[in-house]
């Protein structure tokens, strides 16, 4: 069933379409796109309503203590918002099936195993970078925020210093 | 005047409805651009698959002219637009393990949702794996904390860092983007052993290119960028209406409004709060003239419609204040002629009343008027009234204006 999948958009057209929700979000509520900042907030929720003690005596969870409830925030909701997005267009172009994508010289459990990896490392590398590739890289360049561009910089100048090293995962 | 929801224009108890409108858009493009494939993702780093730098490329330059022009035309105000902080080391040491994180793992946060909505059993994991990442960080944040907090350099711009104007910049930006969109299609064609028919029946962009960057030299050589806003008044409007003496209301009638206890007139003091606080006109509410265009006082300048006066002890503060009210669009404002020195001296130096045995009826009745208001500032008839009156204006509550936290 593969032939009856839609192609992809050209790149060029999604890229402004992109830009153009980006906009729509600065001119509405005067920040910009992003997703790791819905998941910091759902792990902080999880903790705090899990181990109120472990967060009250901690550094980090105290701060989210204040009592607004962060998963009744904006990042929280954009990362629901993306969810049906995803969802939506996935339907429609009928994309949605379960599956693991990898590159043709690795086992699905290596791909799983740096998968799961590289997501242990994203989201310890977003809270230092203040945000991700959308929050701070993407978001960050469109109101050339300094932050923001050396984030986007130092994200795709370690990708290809180190695509060398991790090519057998890809090609 | 965007943002929306810090200006108040669209209700801050919306702010989730259109977080959620504006995430729907940003799932269903990510997903339509084939951004739920870690293979696809992770071609941008070996040459097989260029379209994150496409996409990427193309919306931080499509936002980014978009906020430029905007700004020129003064449809955003920057100043409520969140600008990503730079802590110069933790931003480096964080991007750095994201690099590493992408390579890795084929995604960034945002795409992993994305893939994992469409089924993609990697970017479950990614995601599992992204949560384990942030409880790190939460339990050993006393560890990390002096990298994260250090070297702080503000919200600094990138032009700025570099010593350029934001328009060159622009234009660098957007050319550098180009060049990599061109050179990157060669690179792509040639590992793909694409086909010289797919490549010639390609879309040319060439108009769009152009288009861009003509539209980035003009924004180069526009004029001195324009700062007033849709419905501001021109400069040579104000000056005008300076020289107009229908801005100008006569110290007699306020001393007619104060003395009959009429309430037709807002008189607003435009002096230092700690003269405010020693002597003010009954009624009167403290706004210094450069907190006229706050928003706190909008309410007053738009819905109250009685007339408004600004009074200071001479002219020029009022002045001052007229033209930051005129120039925000303001209507129904006025300037209390010569100030309180004006007023006073008429009040109470003797020279100013005229001779009340003259037979000249404009002078007697002036004349009538200004010792009957005498007697009542005099006898205690202003202290009594503004005991009773000095509630007549609250100054409204710092409004709460909604602070931009946390990007991604």
């Amino acid at each position: 069933m593969q032939s009856s999948q839609k192609n992809y958009m050209n790149p060029y057209l999604a890229g402004f379409l992109l830009g153009m929700v980006l906009l729509a979000s600065f001119m509405i509520s005067g920040r910009g796109l992003g997703a790791s900042g819905a998941a910091r907030n759902v792990a902080v929720s999880a903790v705090i309503s899990a181990m109120p003690e472990y967060a009250e005596q901690s550094t980090f969870y105290g701060r989210f203590l204040n009592g607004e409830n962060p998963m009744a925030s904006w990042l929280v909701l954009l990362g629901i918002g993306m969810i049906l997005g995803a969802f939506l267009s996935g339907a429609l172009s009928n994309r949605l099936r379960l599956k693991t994508d990898h590159g043709p010289r690795i086992s699905t459990r290596v791909r799983l195993l740096f998968a799961t990896a590289g997501g242990l490392l994203f989201g310890l590398g977003a809270q230092f970078g203040r945000g991700c590739t959308s929050g701070s890289a993407l978001s960050g360049m469109a109101v050339l925020s300094t932050g923001g561009m050396l984030t986007m910089m130092a994200i795709f100048g370690t990708g290809y210093l180190i695509a060398y090293f991790f090519r057998k995962l890809w090609t | 005047m965007a943002p929306l929801i810090p200006h108040g224009i669209i209700n801050p108890e919306l702010t989730l409805f259109f977080a959620l409108i504006v995430g729907i858009g940003f799932g269903y493009v990510l997903e339509q651009a084939g951004f739920s494939s870690a293979k696809k993702l992770a071609g941008v780093f070996y040459g097989y698959d260029f379209v994150v730098l496409r996409v990427f490329f193309t919306a931080g330059i499509t936002a980014m002219t978009g906020l430029l022009f905007f700004n020129y035309l003064g449809w955003v105000d920057m100043t409520m637009v969140f600008i990503n902080p730079t802590f110069l080391y933790s931003a480096i040491t964080g991007g750095v393990i994201m690099g590493f994180g992408f390579i890795m793992g084929g995604y960034c946060p945002g795409t992993s949702i994305v893939a994992a909505v469409t089924g993609k059993i990697d970017a479950m994991l990614f995601i599992i794996g992204m949560f384990a990442g942030i409880f790190l960080f939460g339990h050993f944040y006393d560890l990390f904390e002096p990298l994260y907090n250090s070297h702080f350099l503000g919200n600094i711009f990138v032009y700025d860092s570099l010593g350029m104007s934001r328009s060159w910049f622009a234009l660098i930006l957007v050319i550098t983007a180009l060049l990599a969109f061109a050179i990157t299609q060669l690179i792509e064609d040639k590992i793909n052993k694409t086909s010289p028919e797919k490549i010639r029946t390609r879309p040319s962009y060439v108009l769009p290119a152009m288009l861009l960057i003509v539209s980035m030299i003009v924004f180069l050589f526009l004029p001195a960028e324009r700062k007033s806003r849709p419905g501001e008044r021109a400069p040579d409007v104000l000056l005008a209406e300076i020289h107009d003496e229908k801005t100008y209301v006569s110290t007699h009638r306020v001393i007619h409004e104060i003395k009959n206890g009429h309430n037709n007139l807002v008189l607003i003091d435009v002096r230092d709060k700690a003269e405010y606080d020693r002597f003010t006109l009954p009624g009167a509410v403290s706004i210094r003239p450069d907190a006229i265009p706050d928003r706190q006082w909008r309410p007053l300048f738009k819905k109250d419609q009685r007339d408004k006066v600004f009074f200071g002890n001479g002219n020029s503060k009022a002045v001052m204040a007229y033209l930051a009210a005129s120039r925000a669009g303001y209507e129904r404002i006025y300037l209390m002629d010569g100030g309180l020195n004006a007023m006073f001296g008429e009040l109470f130096a003797d020279e100013h009343i005229p001779d009340t045995t003259a037979y000249d009826l404009q002078n007697r009745s002036t004349a009538r008027f200004l010792n009957s208001a005498r007697q009542f500032f005099l006898e205690g008839g202003v202290a009594a009234k503004q005991e009773e009156e000095k509630p007549r204006i609250q100054a409204p509550e710092e409004s709460e204006v909604i602070p931009v936290i946390g990007g991604c």
